[in-house]
């Protein structure tokens, strides 16, 4: 090391640092006064743009092409608030102002993430136009813009979406949480699709879609969801315990009462669980027994579905001392909201 | 006389080795940083959190919070965890035997009744003597129990949890509403395989607080403390994030970091006695999964926020900086099998020797090495003119480095909208380089010495809350 | 009681308590389109005391509140003889069927889901004050 590479480092560095300090104060500046625009901008037009929203805003108040932007920002916000006609007038504005063309253009881009903010705004915009990009959007190279997509497309509302989602799902183009919200969105249109694929051979698809089908259907389902029970797969059993608690299923009580006895831990917890919504007074004695002598997770929530069932017994069975915490504990916490 | 100046011109010569071998390492992370860090603030604008917190799909998570003589700041603490915006969770306030009012505090504030809890045997901790519920909020626990420490403490709390992750929280720190949502984002995506994730950590001093929400983010009024916003910039958004994006995120802060809880519980929680339980924990874990072979990863989430207090003071922060050093020393002992061991990937060929001999040993070179330098050049051995300008170099060096995380950060969160505070963190950064960031590698050969002494005495060196007493040391009351 | 009856001009008060302004306006602009006054809280404290103030005839209130979460809000409006009678609606994401039962067990009347229709909020509306 010479003296001269150091110094020449060391003039190197200051222009660095000082660069790096100057482009700090620059965009200080300019993002200080950027902000207030658009604050002021948004307070200016939050009203006409709530207006707009709902449908309800004369010809004459309509914003001006300066405004657009800001406008359009502000809907898309608003428009995660809203559902029902107000999307539609959302919807309608974007289309009329050209912005879902130009966002559906950016589902081209060469750039992941200007890909997937586009395939995002396109949710929040509403309009059907972009219902086949986003479909094809599903099949992006990069997750983010094939999450963000089915994000969307569960905001569209279009049945033509469950079944490209649902493939998706099976797949594992998307992540279960993100293409699961996507079809609990969507609603029962998916009930259709999702039903045949209880019998997949894959068994966290099972899981996945009986998790689905507990959430989006209704009393019929239980017959269906009943039968998984007695899947050969353990998460199976116990997504369809919760299921059936969901779905009120009074009638799956004997085979959930099964279930308590489950060999897999969590399945008979979630079997409680379920008792707990739709057991009878005859569940709770099995109940009492899960909670008294199970492992720590059954019980306890063998215990808290008593106190949802049968709080007397609760009482009465916590009171003796041999009965164990987790009956203890439910009662104490029964009392202590009360 | 020669044998002492060729051992000075040794000492120099590793000291330079040293100097250039980490700034340039410091050098490649700034970079890494930028491009994660830039990505990740564009992934936001698509984020769906919204969505994620109406999911019925999102897991439950179980919060802890382990409590030594927090009166202070127990209340807001909690206040900010009520205020989480998640779908399902429970907050399990662990007293690890406060001998001040931090149970009153917490009766009184949340109405607390006796409940008895059932929990789990299965991490071994101190004796329970009680358990409280929540009249008014269903989902708040407060387990009492006998003095233990920190890791004793979380144990406790795991064995308590209902949920199949729990976060653990430090009982200073306030959480920002959506940070439960974002440093559990990684696992809605890859439930399967993400093990642990952990947020960042910013500094509230100077910052309003109110019912457990930030309002204004300011800095701090003590130097010190402005001195610690910027390095938590460089150690955070550069440091950690570089580590996470090579898969060998070594440390998941103790003040926010959300795990599996079934897989903590078969490496068998976290270590007893540990002064730094997070790193210990993060490394173990690493190595389970490692030597089980199983797929797995720990994120490092830029986003989510933890604010914590800052020690205004030079006796708390010196103690603070010992017993990080402490820590890490430790852990990286306990764990020693991993350095240099390619059976542990990136973690054990890249990220622990870094640890061991960058952040471990470094302090020691640089204590040592640097006056050898000074020394060569008094004794001629190195010419005064390239000492001036290596010093000088030096600086400008960590200046840069200093600067470009500030840079960093305007370009990614921009927390700090005061211009008055943008400029004083410039000048902090300046100043970083110019004593603070020499006393403190002072204090963290210190801490080496410290371990290097009590490893004698493992057992009996367990102080009682000591180990992780609130570094505000006067306990401030927000 | 009789104090929430009396309104000064006959436009019957509204509070729409949320600490999202996008909520804010939204609400605000679809009940005044309507013919209602709105007044506006951002958090739980300001809500309350604005209720107590005010005298309100009806309380739109979001659950994740900072300060006093609707629950609480709920709570104490109920428990206050003067504004017990208040008619409270609920506002959140949060729908969860235990959310549900705690928000009624606080004293709410109704539970509106957000997403939210405002045609739907404005049905619901006029027919909680309708009854009075």
């Amino acid at each position: 090391m010479s003296i001269d590479a150091l110094v020449w480092a060391a003039l190197a560095l200051t222009a660095a640092g000082s660069f790096c300090a100057y482009v700090l104060s620059v965009r200080r500046l300019y993002l200080l006064r950027s902000d207030r625009r658009h604050r002021a901008g948004e307070e200016r037009l939050a009203t006409v743009t709530a207006a707009l929203a709902e449908g309800d805003l004369p010809r004459a108040d309509e914003p001006s092409e300066a405004d657009l932007e800001l406008v359009a920002e502000l809907l898309a916000r608003y428009s995660r608030q809203l559902t029902g006609d107000a999307r539609s007038n959302i919807a309608g504005f974007f289309e009329s102002h050209g912005l879902v063309g130009r966002e559906v253009a950016h589902l081209g881009d060469r750039r992941s993430w200007r890909r997937a903010c586009a395939a995002f705004l396109l949710g929040d915009m509403g309009s059907p136009q972009a219902l086949n990009p986003l479909l094809r959007a599903l099949d992006d190279s990069s997750r983010e813009v094939r999450s963000a997509a089915a994000r969307s497309l569960g905001l569209l509302g279009s049945g033509q979406a469950v079944e490209p989602l649902v493939h998706a799902l099976v797949e594992r183009r998307v992540p279960r949480a993100i293409g699961g919200q996507a079809l609990l969105t969507l609603g029962s249109e998916a009930l259709g699709p999702l039903r045949p694929l209880l019998l997949h051979r894959e068994p966290n698809v099972r899981a996945a879609v009986v998790e689905l089908v507990g959430l989006l259907g209704d009393a019929g389902d239980a017959r269906l969801l009943t039968s998984r029970l007695r899947d050969s797969a353990a998460e199976v059993r116990a997504k369809a315990a919760r299921a059936l608690g969901r779905l009120g299923a009074e009638e799956a009580t004997i085979e959930l009462r099964e279930a308590l006895g489950d060999r897999i831990g969590f399945v008979r917890a979630n079997a409680a669980v379920a008792l707990g919504l739709v057991g009878d007074r005859a569940s709770a004695s099995a109940l009492l027994e899960v909670a008294r002598s199970d492992e720590f997770d059954p019980a306890q929530a063998a215990a808290r579905a008593l106190s949802r069932l049968y709080p007397q017994l609760l009482w009465s069975a916590a009171r003796d001392r041999t009965s164990g915490p987790h009956l203890a504990e439910a009662a104490d916490l029964t009392a202590a909201a009360r | 006389m020669t044998t002492l100046r060729t051992a000075l011109e040794i000492l120099a010569l590793v000291a330079f080795g040293y100097f250039a071998v980490l700034n340039t390492i410091y050098l490649v992370f700034t970079g890494l940083a930028w491009r994660a860090v830039r990505r990740y603030r564009l992934a936001r604008s698509y984020s769906a959190v919204d969505e994620a917190f109406a999911s019925p799909l999102t897991p439950p998570v179980s919060v802890l919070l382990p409590a030594f003589n927090e009166e202070a700041g127990i209340v807001e603490s909690v206040r900010s965890l009520l205020g989480l915006r998640y779908p399902e969770f429970e907050i399990i306030v662990v007293n690890d035997g406060s001998v001040d009012g931090t149970l009153t505090r917490l009766a009184e504030a949340f109405e607390l009744v006796p409940a008895r809890k059932a929990i789990r045997a299965s991490l071994p901790c101190a004796r329970v003597r009680a358990a409280y519920a929540s009249r008014r909020h269903p989902e708040l626990w407060v387990i009492d129990k006998e003095n233990g420490g920190k890791s004793d403490a979380l144990n406790c709390g795991i064995d308590a949890a209902r949920y199949p992750y729990f976060c653990a929280v430090d009982a200073d720190a306030i959480l920002e509403e959506d940070a439960l949502l974002r440093v559990a984002k990684p696992i809605l995506d890859d439930p399967g395989l993400v093990a642990a994730t952990g947020g960042i950590v910013r500094i509230a001093n100077g910052c309003r607080v109110d019912h457990g929400r930030v309002t204004n983010v300011r800095l701090p009024r003590s130097k010190l403390a402005v001195l610690q916003v910027v390095e938590y910039f460089r150690a955070f958004l550069v440091g950690r994030v570089g580590w996470s994006g090579m898969r060998s995120l070594l440390i998941i802060s103790g003040a926010f970091g959300l795990f599996r809880r079934n897989l903590v519980e078969a490496a068998g929680g976290y270590a007893q006695g540990a002064v730094g339980e997070d790193v210990e924990l993060v490394l173990r874990l690493h190595r389970y999964l490692r030597e089980r072979g199983e797929e797995y990863r720990i994120e490092f989430v830029p986003d989510p926020v933890a604010w914590t207090e800052a020690p205004e003071d030079f006796a708390t922060l010196s103690r603070q900086r010992r017993r990080w050093q402490r820590g890490l020393g430790e852990a990286l002992w306990r764990h020693r099998r991993v350095a240099f061991n390619p059976r542990y990937g990136l973690l054990g060929t890249l990220a622990v020797p870094y640890f061991l001999l960058f952040e471990l040993v470094g302090p020691i070179v640089e204590l040592v090495g640097y006056p050898a330098v000074v020394a060569s050049a008094a004794l001629g051995t190195l010419s005064p003119a390239f000492f001036v300008a290596f010093f000088v170099t030096a600086v400008l060096v960590g200046v840069f480095l200093s600067v470009s995380a500030l840079l960093l950060e305007e370009f990614s969160f921009r927390r700090y909208g005061d211009d008055g505070d943008a400029v004083r963190m410039v000048l902090a950064a300046i100043g970083e380089n110019l004593g603070y960031r020499q006393l403190v590698t002072f204090w963290r050969v210190l801490g080496i010495v410290d371990m290097a002494r009590r490893r004698k005495g493992w057992g009996a060196m367990r102080r009682r809350g000591l180990g992780y007493a609130p570094v505000g040391g006067a306990s401030k009351g927000r | 009681m009789s104090g929430a009856m009396i309104e000064t001009n006959g436009t019957p008060l509204v509070l729409v308590a949320d600490d999202d302004p996008d909520i804010l306006t939204l609400v605000g602009f679809r009940l005044e389109r309507a013919g209602y006054e709105v007044l506006p809280a951002r958090d739980g404290e300001e809500a309350l005391a604005l209720a107590l103030e005010r005298q309100p005839d009806l309380a739109i209130l979001d659950v994740m509140m900072p300060k006093l979460d609707g629950y609480e809000v709920t709570q104490r409006l109920r428990d206050n003889p003067a504004t017990s009678g208040m008619p409270v609606i609920l506002l959140t994401a949060r729908v969860q069927e235990a959310d549900i039962t705690r928000g009624f067990e606080a004293g709410a009347d109704d539970y509106i889901k957000k997403p939210f229709s405002p045609q739907e909020l404005r049905a619901r509306v006029q027919a909680i004050l309708g009854r009075r």
